[in-house]
């Protein structure tokens, strides 16, 4: 098999079984886990396929027509950075469907559960390996959807309702924005295709030196930060912990989060080495990194810390990815990467662990914890080394990608000089001292001090392996890293980092490297941490005074404000822009039409009127047109309904009579037909309603009315009458075209009918459609004014 | 409204106009005529036949419901589009062909004859729905 095709099947083997689940569960029963669980690991052979290849510097690349007459084109591209993400992405989602066949209860809507699951693995594969940007953006906002679907999984719950919103909206409208972004980039380059931009360094230098480069550079951003929940748009990642805590460590911590960042490492190539991606990338990480550890303090919930430690561990390769100078792009290319996938591990894992805490003690409230190691300690060995890792602790793969950290920081900040010299690697150490400062609080909290007996449950004991082994095998992966970096180093983030930087890329990582300035801030880091671990309490306790004091300093209170504010301003704009009675509305039009159809045509006009009229009307014609005149007149005067209706039924058959003097059959007998059956349900309505108009106008308002309406009925004329006879047209008539071609193309003599079926099909076919709707349209509103009273 | 000579005479008249609408209908292709006006004038004989015996006497004897009919229409048409499809043409393409057959001798069959009966059914159905709704209202 091709690796081409490797890579298609991986991104689609997921929708397709997904597709096939209800089918399979009526056989499977309460075992449907195992059959997603298979579905990953399937997933993971073949995207691991790839990897031999791309070690090798050969990357996979192949792309199918899908919409060739826009220029889009399904196409995949596998280099280090996307396999290292499919990677991630699937072989973390083997060890969540695992451990989700005991975590979800039999009585849950496993179905649901497990396919939106594999939606959403199958839209994170797609992404990574998207080459083509249009691509990448559907598949983007595919795993917006299922991770609202998944984040609202518990559908009565108002909690999980809200969290799910509040994803949806902040991560698809900042897709929106990328999606804008994109389209940029395409005006700029002319491809849709991300590969050919990456391949062509022409292209790129294009791209920096143009004009709207800051432009789709922010657009893109916004995308990623609010997808990664970086700078204010983190608000949604803490409420999204409402879901099912496998999914929080799947698409909160270990994947999907990671999209915007992926997506930064992807666009690196072409828009880093300059100022706007420093500050902009880098000072975003930055200051998320110290806002979320700082933040983290005053959480309770243990997903709640985790879901602030997400943010700010986002942070810190938001922050190395935005390493770069003119002379040296990409100084922390490699650290970050190593941090993503270090992350990926110990994160995933530390949920899973809450899940199990969360699940023997049956709360989240991490002030109710204590002393658990007593009862669970296997549980306490996992979580501890997954916490210890994310404090950056030897010899656990934290501590590396941490050192890697602070060396870049104070590469850049070196290679920068002035006052950043300082401040860099200064706001680096302070980003790991809340880190260490949290991590502890993990450990401390649930497991260590005293057991708080009145709040937890008599027995509780270790879960059974299903749990167990998956978080077991992430801290094995988490020590096996630690100690012997360089396998994953070789085979994922050379590669991964070879894909950003579009060079070879040799590493050396090991555990001990001298004793250098980052292991001396290392060793700050533990000092001021544990200082800083003593006063903890103290300071979630001040965190939460000063939110009570000032309740609108929060991101959370503008989002609030904006979001419930909407009913009741879109109530207020409807009650403004739809009175409800007609004449506003035929106000409104009619004012529109004299602005954008009268004003323009007396301006291209020479003359108003034609000075050469043919008035030549004959006598038939004229009684005719005097009787239509008199009968529209009668429309507007006459007093009660039926006699009005009547008139306007004179005009309709009168100007069908029109029809046929101007040899117009087809016209001439529609007409007819529609005018009689109109007729008839306009009697029938006004049969139920009061017959007299009831309407006493001002003079103002019907000297108003009068104007409009003979205004409009003045320019219309005009406009006639240069149509007809004034004005040379500068086009050709179209109908020439069907009168030659009617019977030889459609074999039809009746050339109305033959442009209706067959010529314009597409239209009458759109017509019909709006025909429908119209009717369903009406009846429905019959029958829900009569459901209401 | 409803005295002898109304529903006498819309007993006579609506079979015929019904005969002519669908006359209109398959002529329309070479002569005037065609899906939409004889759509509305099903749809007029059948009100008709409303107004003269009420709508609840027609339902007492066989209830329409119209809005499948507007249904069926845009199924047809919409299936005479991927119909092309089907013979590697693209959506919506005519096609054409002469076919002899017994007492009519030579007809020609034409693909878009189908679409025109979709807009007839889908004329007769929508109009007929709004008609009954806006009648059925108390």
């Amino acid at each position: 098999m091709d690796l081409f095709t490797a890579i298609t099947l991986a991104v689609f083997l997921p929708f397709i079984m997904a597709g096939i689940l209800p089918a399979a569960e009526k056989v499977l029963k309460n075992r449907i886990g195992w059959y997603a669980t298979a579905t990953a690991f399937l997933s993971l052979l073949l995207v691991a396929l790839a990897v031999p290849s791309v070690v090798n510097g050969e990357n996979v690349q192949g792309s199918v027509a899908w919409l060739p007459s826009l220029g889009i084109e399904m196409s995949f591209y596998g280099d280090g950075l996307s396999i290292m993400f499919g990677l991630i992405v699937s072989g973390i989602g083997i060890l969540i469907m695992a451990y989700s066949n005991e975590y979800m209860s039999k009585r849950e809507d496993l179905s649901r559960y497990y396919r939106q699951l594999l939606m959403f693995m199958g839209s994170m594969l797609g992404m990574v390996f998207s080459s083509n940007i249009i691509q990448l953006f559907i598949f983007w906002e595919l795993t917006s959807i299922t991770s609202f679907m998944l984040i609202g999984y518990w559908r009565n719950r108002p909690m999980s309702v809200y969290g799910a919103t509040k994803s949806l909206l902040i991560t698809a409208s900042g897709g929106i924005f990328m999606l804008a972004g994109f389209l940029v980039l395409n005006i700029i380059t002319g491809t849709f295709d991300i590969a050919t931009v990456l391949q062509n360094e022409s292209m790129i230098e294009t791209i920096k030196g143009h004009e709207f480069f800051l432009f789709a550079l922010v657009l893109i951003l916004i995308g990623a930060a609010a997808k990664s929940a970086q700078g204010p748009f983190y608000i949604w990642l803490p409420n999204a912990m409402e879901a099912p805590t496998p999914v929080s460590a799947f698409l909160h911590s270990a994947t999907m989060v990671k999209a915007g960042i992926y997506l930064v490492a992807r666009i690196h190539p072409i828009f880093s080495g300059t100022d706007a991606w420093f500050i902009l990338v880098s000072g975003l990480g930055i200051i998320t990194m110290l806002a979320a550890g700082f933040l983290a303090f005053r959480q309770t919930d243990i997903k709640g810390i985790l879901a602030y430690s997400t943010i700010s561990q986002l942070a810190y390769m938001m922050a190395m990815y935005g390493y770069t100078t003119y002379q040296y792009p990409g100084i922390g290319v490699a650290a970050a990467t190593f941090h993503l996938l270090n992350h990926a591990t110990f994160k995933a894992c530390l949920f899973l662990v809450a899940g199990i805490v969360a699940h023997e003690t049956a709360t989240r409230d991490i002030t109710k914890m204590g002393g658990l190691r007593k009862d669970m300690p296997v549980t306490f060995i996992i979580g501890s080394i997954a916490a210890l890792a994310m404090a950056g602790v030897p010899p656990l793969n934290g501590f590396l990608s941490k050192e890697m950290f602070y060396e870049s920081s104070l590469e850049m900040g070196h290679l920068l000089g002035g006052p950043l010299e300082y401040l860099i690697p200064a706001a680096a150490v302070l980003g790991g001292v809340f880190t260490f400062a949290y991590s502890i609080r993990f450990i401390d909290g649930i497991f260590l001090g005293k057991r708080r007996s009145e709040h937890l449950p008599k027995h509780m004991h270790e879960p059974s392996l299903i749990m167990l082994v998956p978080p077991a095998f992430l801290a094995v992966l988490v020590i096996l890293i630690g100690l012997f970096p360089s396998v994953a180093v070789h085979y994922i983030i050379e590669p991964a980092a070879a894909g950003i930087l579009l060079q070879e890329v040799h590493l050396h990582v090991s555990l001990w490297h001298g004793f250098t300035t980052a292991l001396m801030m290392t060793i700050i880091t533990f000092i001021a941490g544990i200082a800083l671990y003593t006063k903890y309490d103290t300071i979630a306790a001040w965190q939460d005074r000063m939110n009570a004091r000032y309740p609108w300093f929060s991101i959370n209170y503008a989002y609030d404000r904006i979001v419930n504010g909407a009913p009741g301003k879109s109530a207020a704009f409807a009650a403004v822009m739809q009175p409800g009675p007609v004449k506003p509305y035929l106000v409104a039009l009619l004012l529109l039409f004299l602005v954008l159809g009268a004003i323009p045509a007396m301006l291209v006009a020479t003359t108003l009127v034609p000075a050469d009229l043919n008035f030549n009307v004959p006598p038939y014609e004229g009684i005719l047109l005097g009787l239509i005149v008199l009968a529209a007149l009668g429309t507007a005067i006459l007093r009660k309904y039926l006699h009005a209706v009547i008139a306007v039924s004179a005009v309709g058959y009168l100007i069908s009579l029109v029809f046929i003097y101007l040899q117009a059959p087809d016209l001439a007998m529609t007409q007819i037909l529609v005018e009689t059956l109109f007729t008839i349900i306009f009697l029938l309505v006004i049969l139920k309603i009061p017959q007299t108009f009831r309407e006493n106008l001002t003079r103002s308002v019907l000297a108003r009315d009068l104007l409009i309406s003979s205004a409009v009925g003045i320019t219309v004329l005009v406009l006639l009458l240069n149509a007809t006879q004034g004005i040379a047209s500068p086009f050709e008539s179209i109908s020439y075209y069907f009168i030659e071609n009617s019977v030889p193309l459609a074999r039809g003599h009746n050339m109305v009918n033959v442009i209706l079926v067959d010529f314009r099909g597409y239209d009458t076919l759109g017509e019909i459609v709006v025909l429908c709707l119209a009717g369903l349209g009406v009846y429905n509103l019959i029958k829900s004014r009569s459901d209401s009273k | 409204m409803t005295t002898l000579i109304t529903k006498t005479v819309s007993k006579a008249c609506v079979p015929i106009i019904i005969l002519f609408s669908v006359s209109l209908l398959f002529a329309g292709h070479d002569l005037p005529g065609g899906g939409f006006i004889g759509g509305v004038m099903f749809a007029s004989a059948i009100s008709l036949l409303y107004v003269a015996f009420g709508l609840k006497y027609i339902d007492s004897i066989y209830s329409y419901q119209w809005d499948k009919w507007f249904g069926a229409g845009l199924l047809l048409a919409s299936l005479t589009g991927f119909g092309a499809m089907l013979f590697g043409y693209n959506f919506l393409r005519s096609l054409y062909m002469l076919v002899s057959l017994p007492l009519l001798g030579d007809v020609k069959l034409l693909s878009t004859t189908l679409f025109d009966i979709g807009v007839y059914l889908v004329v007769i159905g929508s109009l007929l729905y709004v008609f009954k709704g806006t009648g059925e209202d108390e």
